[in-house]
């Protein structure tokens, strides 16, 4: 569906176990040696890493080695429409003649660090609601929940359709409303986490001394949602990407001349019944690729953090 | 039973007026504001007085609160969904039509899903491990990682260009009900978003099936001498139906987010279609008011969700937690 089903809530009950075990944990080998260890032990998570460091390379300084032009078609005069893929054009060429080759990483550059922003204004919108909701309680709690009950129960296509309507488009202005409209799920989750975080012991005993709310939250409750928080952030920028490649395939995301996966999919699907499949396939399978590594990734840091694989 | 509904509405009511609270605000943040509608009547390049009197006429220029009073009461009272000034249309004049057509493409989709997906997911938890198991879950991955338009355009060339021929965009036009009469052009669009919520939903059901497996009634059950199948069909499901009925409250809003983009895919002329039209023209009320609508559909799916829980679980509507 659009974007995915949000994580089982099952390790926020872990989140006790892991501060308990903290010291003993400490004594034998450090907690983030181990956390490592049992990431590096997951050959699938070490795999996308690496693809995503490739690709990364290939969107980024790919463009500086195989030279094409992505800008301006007319001033390459003699370029051929839909060309199949030949030692010239490697993936041959799109309906408006660009290098697919070239797109690809073109596209790709926006895709990658629009996605990356936006999941990143995702997790801090999403922590900080969560934690205010979480750790204040009562009626703000109340409040703060109600509201994100309405936010969610717009669905988030039509929400990010109405905003990209309403307010003008820019690239910035893309970026600001996927990182604005997809940090619900991540608020409910990290909420969940304050509000066990401040039963604890360490937390009360720091009210008790006279510590602040602000200084509870900001040293106790963060630090200690942690895992959480980098976790979900991972599974944001998959999500920012696909949501962002979503509005692209609508033809609502990002304006000509730039490009991003999205929309050359789209630019692709219209050539589709010709037969032109260098002109999507390409473009999808690196699309997939970038989406089931992050993924996986997202997945092995959840076992990383997972306190009952933690040798004791 | 009673006094749990009537509290599951009162809150849906109030989830409701935030969200007209927020279709209604959001038009003051346009480029030119709330005379947005007045530039739309009078063209882009009229006089700023001339502007500013049809704003007085149509009294934009009132008390944001009372013209938020006379919207919900538009709404609520008139069924009133706002006026496209772009086409000088009604909001509902617009979509009336469309609105069945994506309603009926959600629905089959997700009756079908709740079909396949339900009996799918209690297979897997009680052949865990099996091939069927591993191959269900090694392909609900995938299409995780798939985006629902990728589906539609995978779909398209295995379907319908490369074999089977089959329509790639259903007739346009009929009615609603066409679906049934004429299924043939319908058959895409339907198993497209059936195929991602199936994807969504057999992973949930497994999952909760697999929770009650371990719980101590089903070990009496066994110790008991409850055959297998008595076990899975007396405790397991019946158990396992509590969150299962939630998500699919919860999914509903994403079934409806998936219907746009495969509306968008095959042509298939919905809601979806028309408010990414209204979002392209930059027809800010229709949008607007589609957004309100699914909204109400939204809330509605997920009370239903609800009353459905409450008559399954107990628990819940003496309790009225969940």
């Amino acid at each position: 569906m659009i974007g995915r089903p949000e994580p089982p809530l099952d390790h926020h009950s872990l989140v006790t176990e892991n501060l308990a075990n903290t010291e003993e944990s400490d004594a034998v080998v450090p907690m983030w040696k181990q956390r490592t260890r049992i990431f590096l032990h997951n050959k699938l998570a070490i795999a996308s890493v690496m693809f995503l460091i490739l690709l990364v390379l290939f969107c980024f300084v790919g463009p500086h080695i195989y030279h094409t032009n992505q800008t301006n078609q007319a001033a390459a005069l003699n370029v051929t429409f839909n060309a199949p893929p030949s030692a010239q054009h490697w993936l041959g060429t799109d309906s408006s003649g660009f290098d697919e080759l070239g797109r690809i990483m073109f596209g790709g550059e926006y895709s990658l660090s629009l996605g990356m922003l936006a999941g990143f204004i995702t997790i801090v919108v999403g922590t900080i609601y969560g934690m205010v909701s979480g750790f204040l309680g009562g009626i703000t709690d109340t409040l703060l929940m109600r509201l994100l009950d309405a936010f969610l129960s717009i669905p988030l296509l039509f929400l990010l359709i109405t905003l990209i309507a309403v307010f003008q488009r820019s690239t910035v202005f893309l970026i600001v409303i996927i990182g604005v409209t997809g940090w619900f799920g991540n608020a409910r989750i990290i909420r969940g986490d304050a509000l066990l975080i401040k039963k604890l012991e360490y937390s009360q005993a720091s009210t008790a001394m006279g510590g602040s709310k602000w200084h509870i939250i900001w040293r106790h409750v963060f630090p200690n949602s942690m895992s959480n928080i980098v976790t979900v952030a991972t599974f944001s920028v998959a999500d920012a990407i696909l949501f962002l490649s979503t509005l692209g395939f609508l033809g609502l995301g990002i304006q000509a001349p730039q490009t991003d996966w999205g929309t050359m999919m789209q630019a692709g699907s219209i050539q589709q019944p010709n037969g032109y499949w260098w002109e999507i396939y390409p473009t999808a399978l690196v699309f997939v690729l970038v989406i089931v590594a992050i993924t996986y990734i997202g997945e092995a840091m959840r076992d990383a953090f997972e306190v009952r694989l933690l040798e004791r | 039973m009673f006094n749990y509904i009537l509290r599951r509405l009162g809150q849906s009511i109030i989830v409701l007026l935030i969200v007209m609270l927020i279709t209604f605000t959001l038009p003051y943040f346009e480029v030119q504001g709330i005379l947005a509608p007045a530039y739309a009547v009078l063209g882009t390049h009229a006089n700023p007085h001339t502007v500013h009197v049809w704003g007085v006429q149509h009294g934009m220029f009132r008390p944001y609160w009372v013209r938020f009073w006379e919207y919900i009461d538009q709404v609520f009272l008139h069924f009133n969904l706002g006026h496209s000034y772009k086409q000088n249309l009604s909001v509902w004049g617009i979509i009336s039509l469309y609105v069945p057509r994506t309603i009926w493409l959600a629905l089959s989709s997700l009756i079908l899903t709740v079909i396949i997906a339900l009996p799918l997911g209690i297979y897997q938890a009680s052949r865990r491990n099996s091939t069927v198991d591993y191959v269900a879950t090694g392909t609900a991955f995938v299409l995780y990682g798939i985006p629902a338009f990728l589906l539609g355009i995978l779909m398209l060339q295995f379907f319908s260009f490369s074999f089977l021929h089959l329509p790639a965009s259903p007739p346009s036009g009929v009615a609603p009900w066409a679906m049934f009469t004429n299924p043939v052009g319908f058959i895409l669009p339907v198993l497209t978003l059936t195929l991602l919520s199936i994807a969504f939903l057999s992973r949930f059901m497994r999952s909760a099936v697999l929770e009650v497996l371990v719980q101590d009634y089903v070990r009496t059950a066994k110790a008991k001498g409850c055959s297998n199948r008595r076990m899975l069909i007396r405790h397991a499901i019946r158990n396992a139906l509590g969150p299962i009925v939630i998500i699919l409250g919860l999914y509903f809003p994403g079934l409806l987010g998936g219907a746009v983009v495969i509306e968008s895919v095959f042509n298939y002329s919905g809601l979806g279609i028309q408010i990414i039209n209204a979002a392209t023209t930059l027809d800010v009320p229709t949008v607007l008011g589609i957004t309100l609508l699914v909204a109400i559909l939204t809330l509605l799916g997920n009370l239903m969700a609800d009353v459905i829980l409450g008559l399954v679980n107990p628990r819940i509507r003496i309790q009225g937690t969940r």
